[in-house]
């Protein structure tokens, strides 16, 4: 029996954050540490996510340094624009931890990204976070894909990119565990294409009027 | 976070501050709650545990589901299945935490560069592994050949800290000897104080 590993997710009260939370909350899965700063809404998050699953260990941590010195894996659910303060201050303890890049960095209009074609909001992080090892997923689903992976008979599509192998491959077995089928897409400067296509697909959605239950799939024969 | 392991190993070797912040950066910070185990037998040992605060143990179970202690493991201390770090091969131990703890985990790989690009580092793993080799021929022989009372009286002397701090039953599992033995020992020690 392999130790469990442990995840922190920082912003774990979020869309984004709470939707992973629960897709790796299954018990003999992970050990799951919820960090947020709103306190009520943490509680509230942690005995939803408890109650059902007994079996996991599930802590909540009010401060985003001891959640990472704990954890073996960091996923940075917040918003993009506190990604720097939040690398900031779990630096030193993220040392040598794969770090989960799962931000798109939009405009506010959702119409734009915000960075140069020449990098991504995952590459960015991995420059804040040097000594770590940043893998970017999770960036081409939505929040409500959470709820339900398979959509249209088919399980979603979740690619990931990063620049160490082993990492990735702890990376897919977490995008399996939430119900995913993970794809392999390559190194963490793949990121910038991986970022334009959930904007591509938030555009899409937008001009549409479509609903947020929708993921990429790769058809192949 | 690093305080101990910048002590232990500047004891052995001359560290500068260049140094000191390069090697930081090979070591894995981890909190570990009590009772957390970082290894199970059957699986590799993938690191090496440099203990900064806190206590844990290594320990084997028998065909029968006894315990046995092989090592405690206090601040400033290393940890870890040497055989199966260095093989490659299945780990025999368990390592559990005695306390809530917080440690540095040293990977394989992490090891060879840390020699490769720190001067003096694999003088300090040299050292360490002779440090190894004599604690582990001390508990061989003591365990062939030391009455109980005598390995207790051992335990006491190198480790007080250790005879504190670990439960009963994990000390007398250490020494090879039933609880009952263990208290009955105490007793006899205390009384000729
Ligand atoms: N929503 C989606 O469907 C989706 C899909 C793919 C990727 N993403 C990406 O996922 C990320 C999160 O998106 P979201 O929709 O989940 O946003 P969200 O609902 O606004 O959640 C972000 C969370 O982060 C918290 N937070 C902000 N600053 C923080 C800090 N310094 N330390 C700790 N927590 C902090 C916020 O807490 P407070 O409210 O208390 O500030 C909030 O709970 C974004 O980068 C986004 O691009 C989102």
């Amino acid at each position: 029996m392999a130790t469990i590993n442990t995840i922190a997710i920082i912003g774990a009260t979020g869309n984004m954050g709470s939707a992973i939370a629960k897709s790796l909350s299954k018990p003999g899965s992970y050990r799951l540490l919820l960090m947020s700063n709103d306190t009520d809404e943490l509680a509230q998050l942690y005995s939803q996510l408890k109650e059902p699953n007994t079996g996991t260990e599930i802590y909540s941590i009010s401060c985003a340094r001891e959640a990472s010195w704990e954890a073996d894996i960091i996923i940075v659910a917040t918003q993009n624009d506190a990604e720097k303060e939040v690398a900031e201050k779990i630096r030193e303890v993220a040392t040598g931890k794969i770090v989960i890049s799962i931000s798109n960095p939009l405009n506010s209009a959702y119409r734009q990204l915000i960075t140069s074609s020449d990098t991504s909001a995952a590459e960015e992080l991995q420059k804040l976070l040097p000594n770590s090892k940043v893998v970017k997923t999770f960036n081409t689903t939505f929040a409500a894909d959470f709820i339900s992976s398979v959509i249209d008979e088919k399980t979603a599509d979740v690619f990931i990119a990063g620049n160490n192998g082993d990492a990735v491959k702890t990376v897919s077995e977490v995008v399996k565990s939430a119900g995913f089928n993970p794809i392999i897409a390559g190194d963490l400067s793949v990121s910038r294409t991986l970022e334009r296509m959930q904007l591509l697909r938030i555009r899409y959605t937008m001009n549409n009027s479509y609903n947020w239950l929708a993921g990429w799939k790769i058809l192949h024969n | 976070m690093h305080e101990r392991l910048l002590s232990s190993i500047g004891s052995k070797i001359a560290l500068n501050e260049t140094a000191m912040n390069k090697l930081k950066q090979f070591f894995i910070p981890k909190k570990i709650r009590k009772r957390q185990y970082i290894l199970n037998a059957g699986d590799v040992c993938q690191y090496i545990t440099f203990v900064e605060k806190g206590m844990l143990r290594s320990f084997t179970v028998d065909d029968e589901g006894h315990e046995h202690v092989v090592q405690f493991a206090v601040e400033g201390s290393w940890i870890s299945d040497m055989a199966s770090f260095l093989s490659g091969k299945e780990a025999l131990y368990n390592i559990e935490a005695l306390e809530d703890s917080e440690v540095l985990n040293l990977g394989t790989q992490a090891m060879d560069d840390l020699m490769h690009q720190v001067p003096g580092m694999e003088r300090y793993f040299r050292l360490l592994m002779q440090n190894n080799i004599i604690a582990l021929q001390r508990r061989v022989v003591a365990y062939m050949s030391l009455s109980a009372e005598e390995k207790y009286l051992k335990l006491m002397e190198v480790a007080p800290d250790i005879m504190n701090r670990a439960s009963q039953q994990h000390i007398a599992s250490y020494l090879s000897i039933t609880p009952e033995t263990l208290s009955r020992i105490r007793k006899q020690v205390s009384n000729k104080k």
